[in-house]
């Protein structure tokens, strides 16, 4: 093979292998760093953590999504799994670095927006319980937006529709609205009040008759009063007459007094002829006292002669004995 | 290369002659690109020998694209950044202006953008040079010599075309995440980790690799596509512009295709 270019051949490049090896350096560099950039971008080169979520339903999460703390990106998806018992299990690989903001009471919620996809939150109130722990299971609760609009909407359509009855031409608010319009019109015509409330002229007429008699009646009421103060001031005069009977000088009050100071004086002597009694009758205690001593000192006399004589009798038993005509007491048998 | 059976002579209608050279031609671009792909994974392909011209043709696809290619995709895209961030902004949607941004401009635009730049800056002006070899008879002389002319002309022009999609593509992703950046976040690092994030979740796996699959098809097709032999070329200059818009029309036909399959792998 010939190493001569063609005669049509653009004319030669200086260096041209070393441009021709930068530029393919350069290719290799640019994919080379893309490749990078993008399991950087991924993930790949993160320490993490797992977190388990426990959802009815995965619709809406995709492996990759972001889960947020405070609207910062903290893990995300690393997989979607069906838990034995029919639940979704979704695996979100938490960077080890903001582990720190999962903690023991932390609450994950899953929301489905109008615009955009489905987003997973953490939220940790209390920052001071310990650390969510690798691997844990946490239940997320859900949020959907779009499925609260046909609820939403069902009630919205009720609401108007019972704003319509209400609003109608036979409707009662409609036919209360006339009878205020026309209470309104009377109360402004010249019966007033009375003859809203009254309706017809007899009736407002004794009413009017009732309001008078009403008067007449409050009149004699005064009348009676009147007297009342005159009957009143009498009472007056009595009740000072038996003050000076009762509290005068020779009224009732100081002679009582009088007579429990006399009281007072015979109580003192009763007290003194009390006394005397008292040391008499200590007196006649010491008698007794006496008396029971010498009783105690008769019966020690009384038991030394009791001994005296039983020292006798056994003196005599035994000169009994001892003596030559002593009879024989034995009974001797055959 | 084997080529087509011709047309048979007892051929009753013009419209079955048409579809006919149509089916032949798809048939040869096939088999080209087969051929182009079998060498493109042969080591034998890549020995010292043929450095020199790999070097040469991916300098001539690359180097002198660059400099255009920069502006025209830096100002391209500050275009659609802007436009999309003021519309987002406007309807209080700015939290998903970056991954619009992502998933139009660099997932789906700038590949577009730069296989047409690469197909129209590069392949199609080198297949326009290979049809003059052949027709000059030059590649039939190669094979007289010696010389393969697939794996000494053809290949290296290929792979120097595939190799600049993946540089201009790359390089032009780069240029819109940097500028999507700064206009979103301005001159500032503050935002970078949850920019990296918003990138992150828009490139998941399928994305990705369906992101990789559609660059390799779509540089495959601008490199492959102008180069392949047209066995009915016409002659004449009037007869050469229209086969040069029907080469056009297959390269976009095959771009579409591409762009079509990975909308139903992301979106579907």
């Amino acid at each position: 093979m010939s190493q001569t270019p063609p005669p049509d051949s653009p004319p030669p490049v200086a260096h041209l292998e070393t441009k021709a090896r930068l530029l393919l350096l350069l290719m290799v560099l640019l994919v080379a760093g893309a490749v990078g950039y993008l399991m950087y971008a991924r993930g790949a080169f993160e320490r993490t953590q797992e977190l388990v979520l426990i959802a009815d339903d995965s619709e809406g999460i995709v492996v990759g999504m972001d889960m947020t703390f405070s609207g910062f990106p903290i893990g995300r998806v690393g997989r979607i799994e069906l838990s034995p018992e029919g639940n979704a299990r979704i695996i979100i690989d938490v960077s080890r670095r903001d582990a720190h903001w999962l903690r023991t009471s932390s609450v994950f919620t899953m929301e489905n927006g109008l615009v955009g996809s489905t987003r997973i939150r953490a939220f940790s109130g209390v920052l001071t319980d310990p650390p969510l722990p690798d691997g844990a299971e946490r239940r997320v609760l859900r949020g959907d937006a779009a499925a609260e609009i046909p609820r939403m909407v069902a009630s919205v359509r009720e609401l108007v529709s019972n704003l319509s009855v209400l609003t109608g031409p036979e409707a009662p608010l409609n036919a209360s609205l006339q009878s205020l319009q026309t209470a309104a019109e009377r109360l402004n015509g010249p019966r007033g009040a009375l003859g809203v409330l009254l309706g017809n002229e007899a009736d407002i007429r004794k009413i009017t008759l009732a309001v008078d008699r009403t008067n007449a009646l409050l009149a004699r009421l005064d009348g009676l009063v009147i007297k009342a103060d005159s009957i009143a001031a009498r009472t007056d005069g009595l009740v000072a007459n038996a003050d000076a009977q009762m509290f005068g000088a020779s009224g009732v009050v100081p002679e009582t007094r009088a007579t429990v100071v006399q009281l007072n004086g015979l109580l003192a002597d009763a007290r003194n002829s009390l006394k005397k009694v008292d040391a008499v009758l200590v007196e006649a205690q010491a008698i007794g006292a006496n008396t029971r001593e010498a009783t105690n000192d008769l019966g020690a006399l009384r038991a030394d002669v009791d001994a005296s004589l039983r020292k006798v009798e056994q003196l005599v038993n035994e000169i009994n004995r001892k003596w030559p005509f002593k009879r024989d007491t034995e009974i001797r048998l055959p | 290369m084997n080529p087509p059976p011709a047309p048979s002579a007892a051929t009753p209608h013009p419209w079955g002659r048409g579809l006919w050279h149509w089916l032949a031609g798809w048939w040869q671009l096939v088999e080209f690109g087969s051929q182009m792909l079998v060498l493109l994974l042969s080591p034998s392909s890549y020995r010292s020998s043929q450095r020199q011209i790999i070097f040469r043709e991916f300098y001539t696809a690359t180097g002198p694209l660059l400099p255009a290619f920069t502006g025209i995709a830096s100002v391209v895209s500050l275009v659609i950044i802007q436009i999309v961030v003021a519309t987002a902004e406007s309807y209080d949607l700015s939290r998903y202006a970056l991954d619009v941004l992502v998933r139009t401009l660099v997932l789906e635009l700038l590949p577009l953008m730069v296989a047409l730049f690469v197909a129209l800056r590069y392949t199609m002006p080198g297949a326009e040079t290979v049809a003059g070899l052949r027709a000059q008879g030059k590649l039939h002389d190669m094979w007289r010599t010696g010389r393969d002319p697939a794996r000494d002309e053809l290949l290296p022009r290929v792979l120097a075309g595939v190799l600049a999609v993946a540089l201009l593509a790359a390089l032009g992703s780069l240029l819109a995440l940097l500028l999507t950046y700064l206009t979103v976040y301005g001159f500032t690092t503050w935002g970078f980790a949850a920019y990296t994030r918003a990138v992150g979740q828009v490139f998941n796996p399928a994305v990705t690799l369906i992101f990789a699959f559609k660059a390799l098809f779509l540089s495959l097709t601008v490199a492959i596509v102008p180069l392949a032999p047209e066995q009915l070329r016409r002659k004449g200059t009037e007869r050469r512009r229209r086969d040069n818009i029907s080469l056009l029309g297959r390269v976009f036909a095959l771009i579409l295709l591409g762009e079509v399959l990975s909308l139903i792998g992301n979106y579907y």
